[in-house]
């Protein structure tokens, strides 16, 4: 699947925990350098955030109007 | 991939576990003394009996898992960390625990220095929570509808606990206050202010997490804490200037956002993506449909208040709305917490060896104990009509789905620490 802000998304809104996390870490390790991905959550992952902020990530939320949160992370 | 996923602090298990186990046992000691005082206690809403098992329910039941759901997730939905969870929670949860019983004691044997005594507690160790949640919270930008509300039900929580304050100090000392006024007041903080924006908060979380739904819609989301705790405010306001026709107006509005939100996770959950009617999907639907019956009758009342003058009115809107819609919300909510929590320490402490989750929680024994629970809303209402005959049968059955309660988590716990050991010699 592609979305507008990156090619690289793993749509996790219909997946149950820790489902999420585990297919964005997988994502994370295919990306190559200065290429970023997006996470689609129904939800705010903040136990992520922090797994990513400890290994030098950086991310960017946006919630739009359906409640989806588009979440872009790079590093 | 393990090493990250450990890598992940888990959240606290010990802490919420005890609000957890000793909720339910609060369900059963209400249950319990229906069955031992049987009808007399229907006999009114303000009967010693029934303020006292109303406030087992909510106290003792419903905040201690709200609260204590609380210390757990802030972390998770906020990344809010408290500070010295551990000690809060031990303080907390003893302060609940003896506040709650002796709130219910106070009430029912009259005793006045038994209800300051419980006003002083629980004021102490609710305002200690605040305190700890406000700091760990401030810091914290509202980037999603969830922290929001979490914020906004804090608030709600201070002016229920106030106002019951209050009204526990009222009857201990025998001050001359509006007590009609002030008790619905105090219910429309504590139901509407703080424990509807928290429903909500929580449920734009974990419905579409657990139950595998669409989101809430984000405009809404944003929106409702806002309005409920500014109808709640406008009450306050209609009661401090007497101004009885815009109370009931406000009562109307209430009721109605607590229906609009209720239809909402209605729809949500009809557009699932999970075939399976899990018992935390089932005790949802039991609640969102025991709920808007409920606030559907206060709206009606509003219109036409010749229904609110009905005997045994304000029984019916309290069983729908208490046991009928919060009690499920949270066993459903519990039914999922407690397993996913076993399971997530169990796969950081063994390594990725941890059982199914179904096995920490068989479903078979959630659907069981649900049925109880069902009983026990359907009997109580009906008890209403002809309490000599169902109080004492409508007590019984929800002490049965207090004390399975108790059972199916205590199970959890048992498999739980079976495992550890089997994995983590001691």
């Amino acid at each position: 699947m592609t979305h507008p802000k990156s090619t690289h998304v793993v749509d996790a809104r219909y997946m149950e925990p820790p489902e999420p996390f585990v297919r964005t870490m997988e994502m994370l390790d295919t990306l190559k350098p200065g290429e970023k991905m997006l996470l689609l959550l129904f939800r705010e992952p903040h136990p992520l955030y922090k797994v990513l902020r400890q290994n030098g990530y950086t991310y960017e939320a946006e919630l739009v109007s359906d409640g989806t949160f588009e979440i872009l992370i790079w590093r | 991939m393990q090493a990250l996923l450990s890598f992940d602090k888990a959240p606290l298990f010990a802490a919420p576990l005890r609000f957890f186990l000793t909720a339910p046992l609060f369900a059963l000691l209400a249950g319990a003394l229906l069955l031992v005082e049987g009808e007399g206690m229907f006999a009114s809403r303000w009967t010693p009996g029934l303020l006292a098992a109303t406030h087992l329910v909510t106290v003792g039941f419903m905040l201690q898992v709200m609260l204590g759901a609380l210390i757990q997730i802030l972390p998770v939905v906020a990344g809010a960390n408290l500070r010295h969870p551990l000690v809060v929670a031990r303080w907390l949860h003893g302060g609940l625990s003896g506040g709650a019983l002796l709130l219910a004691a106070g009430f029912l044997f009259g005793q006045s220095t038994l209800l300051a005594a419980a006003a002083l507690v629980l004021g102490a160790s609710i305002a200690m929570f605040l305190v700890v949640t406000w700091r760990a919270l401030s810091g914290v930008p509202s980037t999603s509808p969830t922290i929001r509300g979490l914020k906004f039900a804090l608030f709600g929580l201070a002016g229920a606990v106030g106002l019951g304050i209050v009204l526990a100090l009222a009857l201990a000392r025998g001050w001359a206050v509006p007590w009609l006024a002030l008790t619905d007041l105090h219910a429309a903080w504590a139901l509407g202010g703080w424990a509807g924006i928290l429903l909500a908060a929580m449920a734009y979380v974990v419905v579409p997490m657990f139950q595998l739904t669409p989101g809430y819609p984000a405009r809404p989301s944003w929106w409702l804490p806002r309005v409920m705790l500014g109808l709640v405010l406008g009450w306050t306001l209609a009661v401090l200037l007497e101004w009885p026709l815009a109370i009931r107006l406000l009562q109307g509005l209430t009721a109605l956002t607590g229906i609009a939100f209720a239809a909402l996770t209605l729809r949500l959950q009809g557009q699932r993506r999970r075939a399976r009617a899990d018992a935390t999907y089932r005790y949802w639907q039991l609640g969102l449909l025991s709920a808007v019956f409920g606030l559907f009758l206060l709206l009606t009342a509003t219109v036409w208040p010749a229904l609110a003058e009905l005997p045994g009115f304000s029984l019916v809107v309290g069983i729908l709305l208490l046991v009928g819609g919060f009690m499920s919300f949270i066993v459903g909510m519990l039914y999922k917490i407690v397993p996913f929590l076993a399971w997530l320490h169990l796969q950081n402490m063994c390594g990725g060896q941890a059982p199914n989750m179904n096995r920490l929680l068989p479903e078979a024994a959630m659907q069981r104990q649900m049925r109880a629970h069902a009983a026990a809303v359907a009997l109580l209402l009906v008890a209403v009509i002809w309490p000599e005959w169902l109080v004492r049968p409508a007590g019984a059955a929800l002490a049965l789905a207090g004390g399975w309660l108790f059972f199916n988590l205590w199970g959890t716990v048992g498999r739980y620490r079976r495992h550890l050991a089997k994995v983590v010699p001691a």
